[in-house]
C-alpha cells in the first residue's frame, strides 16, 4: 500500500506500480517513421550573443549590443551586428542563438516587404513589431520548438517612445530601462539608478555615456563579451546605428596580482 | 511517405507564420488548437458546443516524444510546479431507502489548503450524482460532459439513462485517455429501474458496481466507520448519520480531508441535498437533531481517563505536563 | 531512444492577485511587479484586465501564458457579443474559462485565474480556477506567490473565521478597499516577489451609487457605457525593495 496520501487517487507511475496494466500492449501510438523521429528541436543554443541594453531618453530610445557571437567559450565571430533595424521606426536587439536571430530577421524583412506592398498609408511601428514577435515566439514555445532568443524591441513613432522585451518563452514586459542576459544582472541596476525618473530630461550624449559605462562593466565581468559594441538611437529623426566603439578599460592591475598563474610572489 | 512528411513539416509554406493567406493559416496542424477555427465557434457554439462541429473533443498535446511524461514532470508529481487541486474523501452506499452520498469539502494544492468550500458532489442531473476525488478539473469537466450526454440520451430515447449506462459511458470515455495523466475517481450514484445503484469509476478505466464505496486519501478512515455500521435495512436517518459520521472520521484523522461534510440522499424521484456540516462543530456539538452529542472521542470520554488531579499536579511540578 | 528535454516551457513570474465579492460590488486587485528568479523584470506589468463592464479577470503564474489566455478569452467574448448582441453573463464566462483551460489539459496554461464581477442577479461574485479548469464560486480568494499570507488574513476579516461575536454578512466598499490595500502592503513586507505597485478594479452593480468612491486618490473610470454596471481602477504604490 502506498502510505503517502498525496499519491492516492492520482495517475500511477509506471516505474513504481507493479500491478499497472499500462502501457497497453496494442496501444496505437502516433504514426512516426524513424527518419522524422530523429529530427530534433532546438534544445540548446549553439552560436550565441550576450547582453543587449536599452533605455528611454528625452528624444527616443537608445540601445546597445556588442559585436560578438560566441561558440560556447570560443569568441568565434567578432563583427556581428546584433542590432537590427526593422522598417523606419524600430530596432531589435537580439541575444541568444544567432541562427534563430537571423531567422527572425528574415521573418521581419518579409513582414516589412509585405507591409510596403500594401501601400495603405500605414507603417509598422515598434508596438506592432513587438506584438508580432511575442506571438511568434510564444507559438514556437508552445510547439516545444523555441526560437532561443531574448530580444529588446525599441523604437520611436508618432512622437512616442516604445521599449519592450520578449524572450524564448513568450514572456513580455516593458519598462523604461531593459537589459538581457548578464546585462539584466550587471547593467540593469546601473541603468535604473541613472535613468529612472530622468527619462524626459536625459540627452543623447548623457545616454551614450551611460551606455559606455555599462558596456565597460559588462566587458570586465561577462566572460562571453568583447570590447567592441554598437549603439543605436531611434528618435523622430529615424534610426541611427553607430560604428563599432570601444570602452576604455584598465588592465594594469593584472600585473600586480600575486598568487595566480606564473607570478606567485 | 517518410520524406514527404519531413518535407511537409519543414517546408516554408506549411511552417511560415508570415504567410498571410487565410487558407494556409487554416491548414490545420492537428495539435495547434487555434488553427482553422470554424465559424461555428462564434458565440454559443463554442465550448461544449464545439463538440457538434468538430465531432468530439480535441485536446492540445505538447509536441514532445512522451506527452504523458511531460505532463507528469510539470504538474505536481512531487517535483513539478503546476499544482492542480486534488479532492480527498468521498463515500456512497446504497440501502433500502436509496443512496447516501457524503463528501468532505477540502481541496489541497500540494500542502496548501486551496479551499474549504469545494462542492465535491456534482449534480449531473436531477437523479444522478457524481462525486469528485482526484483532480477537480477532470471530475468537473467530464461529469458536466456526462450530464450533456445523459440529456441527449433522454431526448433521443424518451427515458432516463440508467446508472449503469451513465457510468459505462464515463468509464469508456476516460479509458480513451488512459495513461495520459487524467486523475479522476468518482462514484456515479442514482436510482433507476433496477433500484438504487452506485458505480465506482476511475481514470485507470475501472468500473465496479457495489453497495458501499469510499474513495480518496481518507477512505480508509471512512471505511472503518462505514463497514461497522452498514446494513441494508437502515432507516433514512440512520443511513444519513452513518454517512456523516464516516466523513467526520476521515476529516478528523486525514490531513487532506476536512472543513465540512456535504450530505446527499438519492431517492426514487431524485436526489435531495440534506445539509452541510462543519467538521469542527460535529466534533464538539454533533449534528444537532438526532444526536446532540459531539462526535469527538475526547467529548465522549471526558471524565474517563487515568489522569487524576494528583498525578497532574505532580507532573506539573516536574515540568512534564503537556 | 531517450530524449533529454532541456527546454522547460514554463517559468514563474511571481506576484499576487485577489478578489472580493460584496453585496452589490466586486473588487479584483493585483500587484504590478513581474519577477523571474531573483530579478525584477519590470515594476509595472498589469495582471488584472477588464473583460466586460460586468467582469474583470486577474491572472497569475506564468505571465506569457497568462497574457495569452486573457487575449483568447477577450477574443471569445468579442465573438459572443457579435453573435448575440449582448455581453456574456458572468457565470457563462466562468464556464467558458473552464472549457478553455481544460482544452489544454495535457499542456496546461500555468495560470491561476480569478474572475470577479456582477452576476445576473446584480450581486457581487468571485470565481476562482486552478490551472486546468476546476472552478468554484466564492466570496473571496487570493492567489499567487503570497496566497498563503493573504488568504488566512481574508478568512479572518471577511469570513470572520476564528472570531466570536456578531459580524455583518456584507462589508461596505471602503472597508473592503482598505482590506485589499492592507493585504498587499502586508504581503509586500514579507514576500520578495510582491511589491512595486497595486492596481485595484472596482465593479459596481447597475444602479449602485459611486459616492463612496468619490475622493479616492488616483481613481479613474474605465466603463464603456454609463447606463449599466461601472468599472473603476485605482492605482497605488507599494514598496519597491
Amino acid at each position: 500500500m502506498d502510505h503517502f496520501p498525496t499519491n492516492w487517487g492520482r495517475p500511477r507511475s509506471e516505474a513504481v506500480d507493479l500491478y499497472n496494466t499500462y502501457p497497453l500492449h496494442n496501444r496505437p501510438g502516433p504514426k512516426a517513421d524513424a527518419f522524422t523521429e530523429g529530427v530534433q528541436r532546438t534544445q540548446a543554443p549553439i552560436v550565441t550573443g550576450t547582453s543587449v541594453l536599452a533605455f528611454r531618453f528625452k528624444d527616443g530610445i537608445i540601445m546597445a549590443a556588442d559585436n560578438l557571437a560566441s561558440y560556447g567559450s570560443l569568441a568565434r565571430f567578432k563583427d556581428v551586428q546584433r542590432l537590427i533595424p526593422v522598417g523606419a521606426y524600430t530596432v531589435i536587439g537580439g541575444g541568444g542563438d544567432m541562427s534563430d536571430l537571423q531567422h527572425i530577421n528574415h521573418l521581419l524583412e518579409g513582414l516589412i516587404i509585405e507591409e510596403l506592398c500594401e501601400e495603405d498609408g500605414h507603417a509598422l511601428g515598434p508596438a506592432e513589431i513587438y506584438e508580432y514577435l511575442s506571438q511568434v515566439l510564444y507559438a514556437r514555445r508552445s510547439k516545444m520548438d523555441p526560437l532561443w532568443n531574448s530580444l529588446l524591441v525599441g523604437g520611436f513613432k508618432d512622437g512616442k517612445s516604445f521599449l519592450g522585451y520578449v524572450d524564448l518563452l513568450g514572456t513580455t514586459y516593458t519598462a523604461s530601462t531593459l537589459a538581457t542576459g548578464y546585462g539584466s544582472m550587471i547593467a540593469q541596476p546601473l541603468l535604473r539608478k541613472y535613468v529612472e525618473g530622468r527619462e524626459e530630461t536625459l540627452t543623447e550624449d548623457e545616454g551614450k555615456k551611460i551606455i559606455e559605462e555599462c558596456m565597460k562593466v559588462l566587458f570586465y565581468r561577462d566572460a562571453r563579451s568583447i570590447n567592441k559594441y554598437q549603439i543605436a538611437t531611434i528618435t523622430e529623426k529615424g534610426i541611427s546605428i553607430s560604428e563599432s566603439l570601444s570602452a576604455h578599460t584598465e588592465w594594469s592591475f593584472a600585473e600586480k596580482i600575486r598568487g595566480y598563474g606564473a607570478q606567485t610572489q | 511517405m517518410s520524406m514527404h512528411s519531413f518535407v511537409a513539416r519543414f517546408s516554408s509554406s506549411a511552417a511560415d507564420p508570415l504567410s498571410l493567406s487565410l487558407q494556409s493559416r487554416n491548414a490545420t496542424q492537428a495539435d495547434d488548437e487555434d488553427a482553422g477555427i470554424p465559424i461555428e465557434l462564434w458565440g454559443s457554439q463554442a465550448g461544449f458546443g464545439s463538440l457538434a462541429s468538430q465531432g468530439g473533443h480535441s485536446f492540445a498535446v505538447p509536441k514532445v516524444p512522451n506527452p504523458a511524461e511531460f505532463l507528469r514532470m510539470h504538474t505536481d508529481e512531487h517535483e513539478g510546479k503546476i499544482k492542480i487541486q486534488h479532492g480527498t474523501t468521498c463515500l456512497a452506499f446504497r440501502f433500502k431507502g436509496g443512496v447516501i452520498v457524503a463528501v468532505d469539502s477540502r481541496a489541497s494544492a500540494g500542502s496548501y489548503i486551496a479551499s474549504g468550500t469545494v462542492k465535491k458532489v456534482l449534480e449531473i442531473n436531477k437523479y444522478l450524482l457524481g462525486t469528485m476525488a482526484g483532480g477537480g478539473a477532470d471530475c468537473q469537466y467530464w461529469e458536466t460532459y456526462l450530464g450533456i450526454q445523459c440529456r441527449l440520451h433522454e431526448l433521443r430515447n424518451g427515458e432516463r439513462m440508467s446508472v449503469a449506462a451513465a457510468s459505462k459511458y464515463l468509464a469508456n470515455l476516460v479509458y480513451g485517455y488512459k495513461g495520459m495523466g487524467l486523475s479522476m475517481a468518482t462514484m456515479i450514484c442514482g436510482w433507476d429501474k433496477s433500484g438504487p445503484a452506485v458505480y465506482y469509476v476511475d481514470s485507470d478505466g475501472t468500473r465496479m458496481k457495489g453497495d458501499v464505496f469510499s474513495v480518496g486519501s481518507g477512505s480508509t478512515f471512512a471505511y472503518g466507520v462505514l463497514d461497522q455500521g452498514y446494513k441494508w435495512d437502515l432507516s433514512d436517518e440512520e443511513a444519513q448519520e452513518l454517512g456523516r459520521r464516516s466523513i467526520y472520521a476521515a476529516g478528523h484523522r486525514d490531513a487532506y480531508t476536512g472543513n465540512t461534510v456535504n450530505l446527499y440522499h438519492v431517492r426514487e424521484n431524485g436526489w435531495e441535498f440534506i445539509n452541510n456540516y462543519d467538521i469542527s462543530k460535529l466534533h464538539y456539538e454533533g449534528p444537532g437533531g438526532i444526536t446532540s452529542e459531539g462526535y469527538g472521542y475526547s467529548v465522549r470520554t471526558a471524565e474517563q481517563t487515568s489522569r487524576s488531579a494528583e498525578n497532574d499536579a505532580m507532573q506539573e511540578v516536574e515540568g512534564d505536563l503537556v | 531512444m531517450a530524449q533529454q528535454r532541456s527546454f522547460n516551457p514554463y517559468t514563474e513570474n511571481g506576484g499576487t492577485i485577489l478578489a472580493i465579492a460584496g453585496a452589490d460590488f466586486a473588487v479584483v486587485a493585483g500587484d504590478t511587479r513581474q519577477t523571474e528568479g531573483y530579478s525584477i523584470q519590470t515594476r509595472y506589468a498589469p495582471k488584472v484586465f477588464r473583460l466586460t463592464d460586468k467582469a474583470v479577470l486577474a491572472v497569475n503564474g506564468f505571465a506569457a501564458d497568462g497574457n495569452m489566455f486573457v487575449k483568447k478569452v477577450k477574443q471569445r467574448l468579442e465573438w459572443y457579443k457579435h453573435a448575440h448582441s449582448k455581453d456574456m453573463p458572468l457565470q457563462s464566462i466562468a464556464r467558458l474559462i473552464q472549457t478553455m483551460l481544460y482544452a489544454k489539459r495535457f499542456f496546461p496554461y500555468y495560470v491561476y485565474n480569478i474572475l470577479g464581477g456582477i452576476d445576473e442577479q446584480g450581486k457581487g461574485a468571485v470565481y476562482s480556477f486552478d490551472p486546468v479548469g476546476s472552478y468554484e464560486r466564492e466570496t473571496c480568494r487570493a492567489a499567487g506567490a503570497a496566497q498563503s499570507l493573504v488568504q488566512p488574513f481574508l478568512d479572518n476579516q471577511i469570513y470572520f473565521k476564528n472570531q466570536t461575536g456578531e459580524h455583518p454578512t456584507h462589508l461596505p466598499l471602503p472597508h473592503v478597499l482598505q482590506l485589499v490595500t492592507d493585504s498587499f502592503t502586508g504581503a509586500t513586507e514579507r514576500h520578495i516577489e510582491v511589491g512595486d505597485g497595486l492596481e485595484m478594479f472596482v465593479i459596481l452593480a447597475r444602479g449602485r451609487g459611486s459616492q463612496e468612491l468619490e475622493g479616492v486618490a488616483g481613481i479613474r473610470e474605465v466603463t464603456t457605457s454609463d447606463e449599466r454596471e461601472r468599472v473603476f481602477v485605482i492605482n497605488r504604490d507599494l514598496k519597491r525593495d
